[in-house]
């Protein structure tokens, strides 16, 4: 399976005593190089919200703040309205997620293990679904939605993330389900199993590393998505993160340290997440695009 | 209950395991894509009950009277030619690098791949503050380093803007490219590079007849994503220009999504998007061919 290609650690061990060669030494030093600068808008942003508005005219880019200035955190807290945003995202998120998840992952398993005609085309159509961009479709989106009655609602932003999510994970588990041995859903399907109770205690538990990794990667789509938002959720009492950050850096701009801080703490979440994840997400990425 | 008859049906299984995925899929991804289609062929202000049919008058318009759209157009193929080749070709670089087994290897790969867990909106935040003209970090570091008659409104010159915006792109998107590279190159059997090195190939040869040709699906995998998402930049340049100064930095994508959702015109909008649509089918369609194809393949 690639998957478990795709994040095999290789060892990193060196032999000892071996002598450097000096074109990956000068490798080394480039990537570092790189990877600096790489950084550098990181270290950038979060000094920037450590200091004070005078400090930030006075002192150089990179220079340490000289004491750290929290009211921007305060002040971006409350001017960003981010006690909101930040329990809608967390909100949408936790429903959408784990939910378009299991969806995509029932769907899956129905086009991997049951025989149906045209199943081939099916999974072609939902496919498809992966590959066309929503962002033509945000007018279209908007009057659906609209003509529903649920725009500025938590169900009227979920079901559009749900459709635009499932194509890419129900492509990605039915390349997984598919490379699972015949024998063992047979014996059970022999003993009477309905595909429900195979679906739930086979291919779910075997699946673990899977959906974790797809997890893991629509948690920070979700978290990150703007486009849809931006059309769905008018009102600014429902809008997420990404959403607030937006109208935060049209009204506060020249208040460079609370601007700052914004970013810092809409940022942060996603950045711990992958901190914490980062096997994950590699694997997730990789599962499907690249077939071993 | 599940035990009924009607139930053990196989079939009937599969349809309910597969109902949720494909009702909130048509409804909310396929109709949209139908209506947006309608929708080019009308005029629509998004309020009123009437959709007047106007043939191809939208059409018309976008193509011929509305100098903004051959900009976005413009642009849209300049941002997609530039993505296709800078991020690739250094998240290339990169990955074989980083393939190397050199110190610290796992930490460098996530630096490198640390912006594209980042919301395209926070990225364009931050790399406006990095572009302000009088406090932000490119001009001061000019500034300290005695360049002077460098600096520039990176954001506010209408001849630079665009590249300005896709230089915030390609530092969020090279460790996409990458982590796809370095995927692919575990594929790259090694013992073929140790053999090629003893019978004493160099690096450049080892790479341009061993890595490259194992590396080719993998290839058009990140150049058909990365065209995709090309096409349809929206957030990074909402987050930073707005489609300004004087829509140097409009965007097809942008363009539909101004017209209906700020100037009211549903159907304008409309047919911009269905020439974007158009142009994503004609990769897409292609690419999924080849994917099929290179699935029959015994």
């Amino acid at each position: 399976m690639s998957l478990t290609k795709a994040t095999a650690p290789i060892s990193d061990k060196r032999v000892p005593g071996r002598r450097y060669d000096p074109v990956l030494v000068a490798l080394w030093i480039a990537l570092v190089a790189i990877a600096a600068i790489w950084i550098a808008p990181f270290v950038f942003i979060l000094f920037t919200s450590l200091k004070s508005n005078a400090e930030v005219m006075v002192s150089s880019a990179f220079a340490l703040p000289t004491s750290v200035h929290w009211p921007n955190f305060e002040g971006a807290w409350r001017n960003g309205d981010f006690a909101s945003t930040l329990l809608n995202s967390t909100i949408i998120s936790f429903v959408k997620v784990p939910l378009g998840l299991l969806i995509s992952a029932m769907a899956a398993y129905a086009l991997a293990r049951i025989q149906l005609r045209r199943r081939k085309a099916l999974l072609l159509f939902i496919l498809f679904g992966a590959m066309i961009p929503f962002q033509v479709m945000l007018a279209p989106l908007f009057t659906l939605v609209n003509q529903l009655g649920l725009i500025d609602t938590y169900v009227g932003i979920i079901l559009p993330y749900l459709a635009f999510g499932a194509p890419y994970q129900v492509f990605i588990l039915h390349g997984f389900f598919s490379a699972v041995p015949k024998e063992l859903s047979e014996a059970a399907l022999i003993d009477g199993a309905s595909h429900f109770t195979i679906f739930r205690r086979i291919f779910l538990p075997i699946s673990l590393p899977v959906l974790a990794a797809l997890l893991i990667l629509d948690f920070v789509n979700t978290w990150n998505e703007f486009a849809m938002a931006l059309v769905i959720l008018q009102d600014s009492s429902m809008w997420t993160l990404p959403l607030g950050l937006m109208s935060f850096q049209g009204q506060f701009s020249s208040d460079y340290g609370q601007m700052n801080a914004a970013i810092v703490m809409t940022v942060l979440p996603a950045i711990i997440i992958y901190l914490i994840f980062q096997r994950y997400f590699v694997s997730g990425l990789t599962a499907g695009a690249v077939k071993a | 209950m599940l035990n009924s008859r009607i139930l053990a049906a196989p079939r009937v299984q599969a349809l309910i395991l597969l109902s949720p995925v494909l009702a909130v899929y048509v409804v909310f991804a396929i109709w949209p894509m139908i209506d947006v289609i309608i929708l080019s062929f009308q005029k629509w202000n998004g309020l009123s009950d009437v959709r007047e049919f106007v043939g191809f008058a939208n059409y018309e318009h976008i193509f011929f009277r509305d100098a903004v759209y051959w900009v976005a157009f413009k642009n849209t193929v300049i941002w997609t030619v530039l993505s296709v080749i800078f991020p690739p070709a250094i998240g290339l670089l990169l990955a074989l690098g980083l393939n190397e087994q050199l110190f610290g290897r796992g930490a460098l790969r996530a630096v490198y791949y640390l912006p594209v867990i980042i919301a395209p909106i926070a990225v364009a935040t931050m790399w406006r503050w990095m572009y302000d003209p009088f406090f932000g970090l490119f001009n001061q570091l000019l500034t300290d380093s005695g360049l002077q008659n460098l600096i520039r409104d990176w954001l506010g010159d209408r001849t630079i803007a665009l590249y300005s915006v896709f230089v915030a792109h390609t530092w969020q998107s090279v460790g996409f490219s990458m982590v796809l590279f370095l995927a692919g190159l575990q594929s790259v059997d090694r013992s073929l590079i140790e053999a090629a090195s003893i019978d004493g190939t160099n690096r450049w040869q080892s790479f341009r007849h061993v890595t490259l040709p194992a590396l080719k699906p993998t290839l058009t995998i990140v150049l058909v994503l990365t065209t995709i998402n090309s096409l349809k930049a929206f957030d990074i340049v909402y987050g930073m220009t707005q489609g300004g100064p004087a829509q140097s930095t409009q965007m097809l994508a942008l363009w539909a999504f101004t017209q209906a959702m700020q100037i009211f015109d549903f159907g304008r909008g409309g047919a911009i998007s269905v020439t974007l649509l158009i142009i994503t089918l004609a990769i897409v369609v292609p690419y999924l061919r080849w994917t099929q194809r290179e699935e029959d393949r015994p």
